[in-house]
C-alpha cells in the first residue's frame, strides 16, 4: 500500500483553513512567550539568583527585561484565548480526543498500532492542555501575587521542603517550558509517524 | 485543461512557498529575535491599556493578606540601586510635602515618629523575578498626606529621592492603607543600603516604584513628561501587583 501510494500520490487533504490558521497561532504564541519568558529568567535567574547562568541570548525576545515583559505580558492575553478557545472546542467535539484510563489500559496492553499511536496522541494532548493552564495559573500567580494572593498562597507547600512559596511559583513557572517542549516533541513525533510530510504539509501549507 | 494544470502547479508551488516561509518564520524568531526587540515597545503600547483595564477590574478593594514575622528571610532581600547609596544625615533630614496641598509640611524624623507607626509583614516583588518577606515599619503616607491636606484636584504624587531617583504614583494607590514611609525593617532601623531613613513600601507595587532616601512628595493634578527613572526607559507605570 505504501508502494501504491508513493507511485500515485493521492492529493492532500488539507486541514479547514481555521483550523491551519488557529494551530499555527498556537505555535507562535508558545514560542513569544517561552522566548520572551526566557528574557526575564535572565534578569534574575530562577536557580542560583543574581550569580545564576543565564539563557543564551539567541533563545530570547525583548532585548532587556522591559522589552521581554512587553512581548510576554502582550501575548499571555492571546495565550489564554488560545487555551480557552481549544478547551471550548474539544468540548463540544462529538469524536473522543481526550484521554481517559482506557488509553492507558491500550497503551500497556493493546498490539494495534494504530489503536496505540491514537491513545498516545490523546495522552499528549491532554497532558498539553493540563501544563497549559498550570502555566496560565502560575503565571497569574507571579504577575499579580496581590491581587491573586489566595492563588500565590497555593504554592506555600514548598515551604515543607525549605523552599519559600515564590521560589516554588518560579521554578513550577519555568518547568512548563521543557515540560510543554517535551509534548511537543511527543506530539510532532507521533504526526511524522501517522503522516510524515504529507500530514505536516496539511496543517502548515 | 492546461490553463488547469497550470493553476494546480501554481497553488502547488505556493503551498510549498508557504511551507517554506513558516518553518524560516519561526526559526528566525528563534535565531534573528534581535529584529524583533524593537518592536518590544510597540507590543507593549498595543497591549498595556487593555491589560490594565482588566487589572482594574479585578482588584481588591481591601487590604492585601500580610505574612507571618518568621516567614521573614533578610537574606532574600537583594539591594538594588541606580545610583549608590546617599549617606544621609537624620540630624539635618527634613521630608517636604507640598503641590497641591492646603498646608505644605516641612517634616523632621521626630515628627514622622510622632505620628500612629505600623509595622507591616508583606511580600517585596522586584521586577527582576525576585522576592522577599521584609517587615517594613513606619507610618502611613496617607497620614501624612491627610496632614499636608490633598486638594481634591490632586490625582498623582511625584515622589524625590537624595540619589536622584525620580517616581510617581497615581493618589489612589499613594492613600492605600498599607502604603508606608517606612523607618525601619525587620524591627531594626532602616540600613543606609534600604534607604536610610525614609523609603516608601507598600505590597500592592513592584519594587521600582519604592523609592528609598525620600526627601521629597508633590501632589499634581496630572502626570508630567518624568513619569519615573525607570519607567521613562520602558517599565510599566502602573506596575502594580
Amino acid at each position: 500500500m505504501d508502494e501504491a501510494m508513493a507511485h500515485h500520490p493521492a492529493p492532500i487533504r488539507h486541514s479547514p483553513l481555521w483550523t491551519r490558521a488557529f494551530h499555527s497561532l498556537n505555535l507562535l504564541v508558545l514560542l513569544v512567550m517561552a522566548a520572551s519568558g526566557l528574557q526575564i529568567y535572565n534578569a534574575n535567574p530562577v536557580f542560583g539568583g543574581r550569580g545564576g547562568a543565564t539563557v543564551p541570548e539567541l533563545l530570547t525576545l525583548g532585548g532587556w527585561l522591559a522589552g521581554g515583559r512587553d512581548w510576554h505580558f502582550g501575548f499571555m492575553g492571546l495565550y489564554a484565548l488560545n487555551l480557552g478557545v481549544w478547551i471550548a472546542l474539544l468540548i463540544g467535539q462529538r469524536r473522543r480526543k481526550l484521554a481517559d484510563t482506557g488509553d492507558l489500559g491500550t497503551l500497556k496492553a493493546s498490539q494495534n498500532k494504530a489503536k496505540r499511536r491514537l491513545s498516545a496522541h490523546r495522552l499528549v494532548y491532554t497532558l498539553m492542555l493540563i501544563l497549559l493552564a498550570f502555566g496560565l495559573i502560575t503565571g497569574m500567580a507571579m504577575y499579580k501575587p496581590a491581587q491573586f494572593w489566595w492563588l500565590s498562597g497555593l504554592f506555600s507547600f514548598g515551604e515543607a521542603f525549605g523552599s519559600t512559596s515564590w521560589q516554588t511559583l518560579r521554578i513550577s513557572h519555568l518547568a512548563t517550558i521543557p515540560a510543554i517542549a517535551l509534548l511537543m516533541l511527543a506530539h510532532v513525533t507521533l504526526s511524522w509517524r501517522i503522516g510524515g510530510l504529507r500530514l505536516l504539509r496539511s496543517m502548515f501549507a | 485543461m492546461a490553463q488547469q494544470a497550470a493553476t494546480k502547479d501554481a497553488t502547488h508551488l505556493n503551498r510549498r512557498q508557504l511551507l517554506g516561509l513558516g518553518l524560516s518564520g519561526g526559526s528566525s524568531l528563534l535565531l534573528g529575535g534581535c529584529a524583533l526587540n524593537g518592536l518590544s515597545e510597540t507590543v507593549g503600547n498595543a497591549t498595556q491599556p487593555l491589560n490594565e483595564r482588566i487589572e482594574a477590574l479585578m482588584q481588591g478593594k481591601g487590604p492585601v493578606p500580610l505574612f507571618r514575622r518568621d516567614q521573614v528571610d533578610p537574606k532574600d532581600l537583594l539591594v538594588n540601586s541606580f545610583n549608590g547609596v546617599p549617606q544621609l544625615d537624620p540630624a539635618r533630614y527634613r521630608l517636604r510635602v507640598d503641590g497641591l496641598v492646603s498646608r505644605p509640611l516641612s517634616l523632621d524624623l521626630a515628627a514622622l515618629a510622632a505620628l500612629p507607626q505600623q509595622e507591616l509583614v508583606m511580600r517585596h516583588v522586584c521586577v527582576e523575578g525576585w522576592a522577599a518577606i521584609v517587615a517594613w515599619s513606619g507610618v502611613r503616607l496617607a497620614d501624612v498626606l491627610a496632614l499636608a491636606g490633598i486638594s481634591n484636584l490632586g490625582g498623582y504624587l511625584a515622589i524625590d529621592s537624595a540619589d536622584q531617583y525620580f517616581e510617581t504614583w497615581d493618589i489612589a494607590s499613594a492613600l492605600h492603607p498599607q502604603t508606608l514611609l517606612a523607618t525601619a525593617m525587620n524591627g531594626a532601623p532602616l540600613p543606609a543600603a534600604n534607604g536610610a531613613p525614609v523609603r516608601l513600601a507598600t505590597p500592592i507595587k513592584l519594587g521600582y516604584k519604592l523609592s528609598k532616601w525620600v526627601t521629597g512628595l508633590k501632589v499634581m493634578a496630572s502626570l508630567e513628561e518624568r513619569r519615573g527613572t525607570w519607567e521613562d526607559q520602558g517599565y510599566e507605570w502602573f506596575a502594580g501587583l
